[in-house]
């Protein structure tokens, strides 16, 4: 099969994943209004069933481009729809956690909307983007920011949480704040993780590629400034009377960085990751 | 307390490592929106004079290199120091009393179970693994992630040395560039080294995109006469003599032709961006601007290149003379350039290479730094420090507790769904 024939079928497998992401967060808000536990479980299998469509849309990309689907704006989005999709996947699995799933979909909806709104062009590598440092530093970010993506989703469960009776429905569905806050301590603490890794093999590979492992490019600069974001997070929550609410406008203020970080330097401030 | 007490208390405090961080991460985000190592006159321009006064007052120019911003970074390592050492005891105080078991069996915990019948399958159910058993087994214990405690220090160390590394190398870094076509030597700064370009060759795919930048060259330590080969290209550094070589850049350069009255004087490859000073008459100078393959000139836009191609060559020059311009200009390849009796011309356009040289004595160390707060982080976030113990009850049940210093919430869920819900 031909390149441009995988990447007829990427092109198809994404859009029905998108679709399928939608029609999981259409799903969860159902469940949401209609209070039926049976509509959050089919609403987590669509999602679920969107996960492993964009999983194969992903290898046909990469067959189809010959290389890591890593390298440009729509490639770096739909992988972040994806990791971010894994991750409250693990989350939600891990922790029994259903709802956790119907505050993430919009996420994941609205950053895979945005890749759609992306060039799906496949251009060739420049030499510099030529290096098997590439798959490390980018797909580790992926996992970081969807970490982080988790984190905000938690943290924005958290600061609602006062809002919802222990008897209600949702007070039902959702675990104490003390849980809560462990689980998103969770998440941060492997999205700190991976973003130490990524900064790390980014430091690697620009030490090989420009000759200088940290230039003070903005986006060095902002994936710095998101972990020093992450690291004072961890240290409020050792703090008495920071845990709970000050640590979650903490990891919110984070995953604003971390948007910043992949949307925002992109965008308005240019460096030498202006190809990312 | 004393004042000298409080302040050192304040210096080695996490309130005062917040305080920094907050800083240090404000700091950066404003520098990120300020282009760095421009000059005054080019803030003036991009922003305005009082923008560009108050860039240049406060050191936004180099942020990065600002006296404030190595005060906070200095700062943040006396905070990281200070906390390590104070910790230091107290982790090693912790270490050996979460395997003491007397310590731990007259307590509670952060969760019980009572008339537990198996307490040694709920040991193993949540991996507590060696299990120390009190004379007449009154009573079990078993601790689990020691090395946990250690995680945040382990973290702080690794920091510390990535900053070090850092800061050591930009001390003490030499960094040079070198340019030129196959064929040309340069000498590299002050090393006492000369770098010889034996070959430069830029790989092209079917879709005249660029795949490779490679370069050959040849390095000889002039005192001695010894040399070292290699070859180079993008993500290929290659070191010679100690000293790194890097495929940084490409660009035009051309061979400029001087006569003087219609007699050859002078013949010399000039790179765009540099210039040639006439052989007899040292103030006259020739400057490359830039090279255009497929020349075009358009109303409005000014000159540019229509392809990569070389189909219709110029060269955009300045004259200078005794430091002042006499003019600038674009010549096509069959045009001559008059200034008085002397006569120039441009031919023989070709890619240049440009080579990065390093030498930094402390990458290793930044990198050793880079591992360690991996490490830490691996320890602090996955090797959570956790006690159980069981004792005997009157009725020959047991009563089995657990404790856990990080991650109680979940340690108590998993505790209870281990003990089947007792508690």
């Amino acid at each position: 099969m031909g390149s441009q024939q995988m990447l007829g079928i990427e092109n198809v497998l994404f859009t029905v994943a998108m679709l399928l992401y939608f029609a999981s967060m259409i799903a969860y808000f159902a469940f949401i209004a209609a209070k039926k536990d049976g509509i959050a479980k089919a609403a987590f299998l669509i999602q679920i069933a969107g996960f492993v469509l964009h999983t194969a849309a992903l290898v046909c990309r990469g067959i189809g481009a010959g290389r890591l689907p890593l390298t440009n704006q729509y490639e770096f989005a739909t992988s972040f729809a994806w990791g971010l999709c894994l991750v409250c996947l693990v989350f939600v699995w891990r922790y029994h956690f259903q709802v956790l799933g119907a505050f993430s979909a919009p996420v994941i909806f609205l950053i895979i909307g945005y890749a759609a709104m992306q060039s799906k062009e496949v251009k060739e590598l420049m030499p510099a983007l030529r290096s098997n440092w590439l798959g490390f530093h980018v797909s580790t970010a992926i996992i970081a920011y969807g970490a982080f993506g988790v984190s905000f989703v938690l943290s924005i469960i958290f600061l609602l949480r006062d809002r919802m009776q222990d008897q209600s429905f949702m007070g039902r569905h959702v675990p104490g704040k003390e849980k809560l806050d462990m689980i998103s301590y969770r998440s941060v603490a492997l999205g700190l993780l991976f973003l130490t890794f990524t900064i790390l093999t980014g430091a690697i590979w620009a030490e090989r590629a420009w000759g200088s492992y940290w230039s003070w490019d903005p986006k060095e600069t902002w994936s710095f400034v998101t972990w020093i974001v992450y690291a004072v997070y961890l240290h409020l929550r050792l703090r008495k009377g920071w845990k709970g609410k000050s640590a979650a406008i903490f990891a919110v203020i984070g995953f604003i960085c971390v948007m910043f970080t992949y949307v925002g330097v992109n965008n308005l401030l240019p460096g030498m990751h202006s190809y990312g | 307390m004393s004042p000298i007490k409080k302040i050192w208390k304040f210096i080695s405090s996490m309130q005062f490592a917040i305080i920094l961080l907050v800083l240090l991460a404000a700091v950066c985000s404003v520098a990120s929106f300020v282009t760095q190592g421009q000059t005054y006159a080019w803030y003036a321009q991009t922003y305005s004079e009082r923008t560009a006064a108050v860039i240049v007052a406060l050191h936004l120019d180099d942020a990065f290199h600002s006296w404030w911003f190595i005060a906070i970074t200095a700062f943040l390592c006396m905070n990281l120091l200070l906390c390590n050492i104070l910790k230091f005891p107290q982790n090693l105080r912790r270490m050996k009393n979460a395997g003491d078991a007397e310590k731990h069996i007259g307590g509670d915990g952060n969760v019980q179970a009572e008339d537990i019948r198996d307490p040694e399958k709920l040991f193993e159910k949540l991996h507590f693994g060696k299990i120390t058993r009190g004379s007449e087994d009154r009573y079990l214990f078993a601790a689990k992630n020691h090395a946990g405690y250690w995680g945040a220090w382990v973290c702080h160390l690794g920091i510390l040395l990535v900053i070090l590394g850092f800061g050591l190398g930009q001390m003490t870094k030499q960094t040079y560039t070198a340019y030129g076509v196959p064929g040309q030597s340069r000498a590299i700064g002050e090393t006492g080294y000369i770098m010889t370009i034996d070959r430069f060759e830029i790989g092209h795919r079917a879709d005249d995109t660029v795949e490779q930048y490679t370069s050959e060259l040849t390095v000889r330590e002039a005192a001695t006469g010894n040399s070292e080969h290699a070859e180079i290209s993008v993500n290929n550094p290659a070191t010679m003599f100690g000293l790194r070589f890097y495929q940084n850049s490409t660009g035009w350069a051309a061979k400029v032709h001087v006569d003087k009255d219609g007699e050859p004087l002078q013949e010399e490859i000039v790179c765009a961006g540099d210039y040639l000073r006439v052989k007899d008459k040292e103030d006259l100078v020739i400057y490359l601007n830039a090279f255009y393959p497929d020349f075009v000139l358009e109303e409005g836009v000014g000159p540019r290149t229509a392809s990569s191609e070389i189909k219709n060559p110029a060269y955009l020059y300045s004259v200078y003379y005794m430091d002042s311009m006499l003019g600038m200009n674009a010549l096509l390849e069959s045009e001559e350039l008059t200034i008085d009796e002397y006569t120039v011309t441009f031919s023989e356009p070709q890619n240049f290479t440009l080579i990065q040289i390093k030498k930094d004595h402390f990458t290793w160390l930044a990198l050793v730094g880079g591992l360690v707060t991996m490490l830490g982080l691996i320890l602090a976030f996955y090797m959570q420090p956790a006690q159980m113990w069981a004792v005997k009850q009157e009725n020959g049940l047991w009563k089995v507790c657990g404790t856990c210093r990080k991650g109680g919430a979940i340690f108590r869920e998993q505790f209870l769904e281990a003990a089947g819900g007792k508690e």
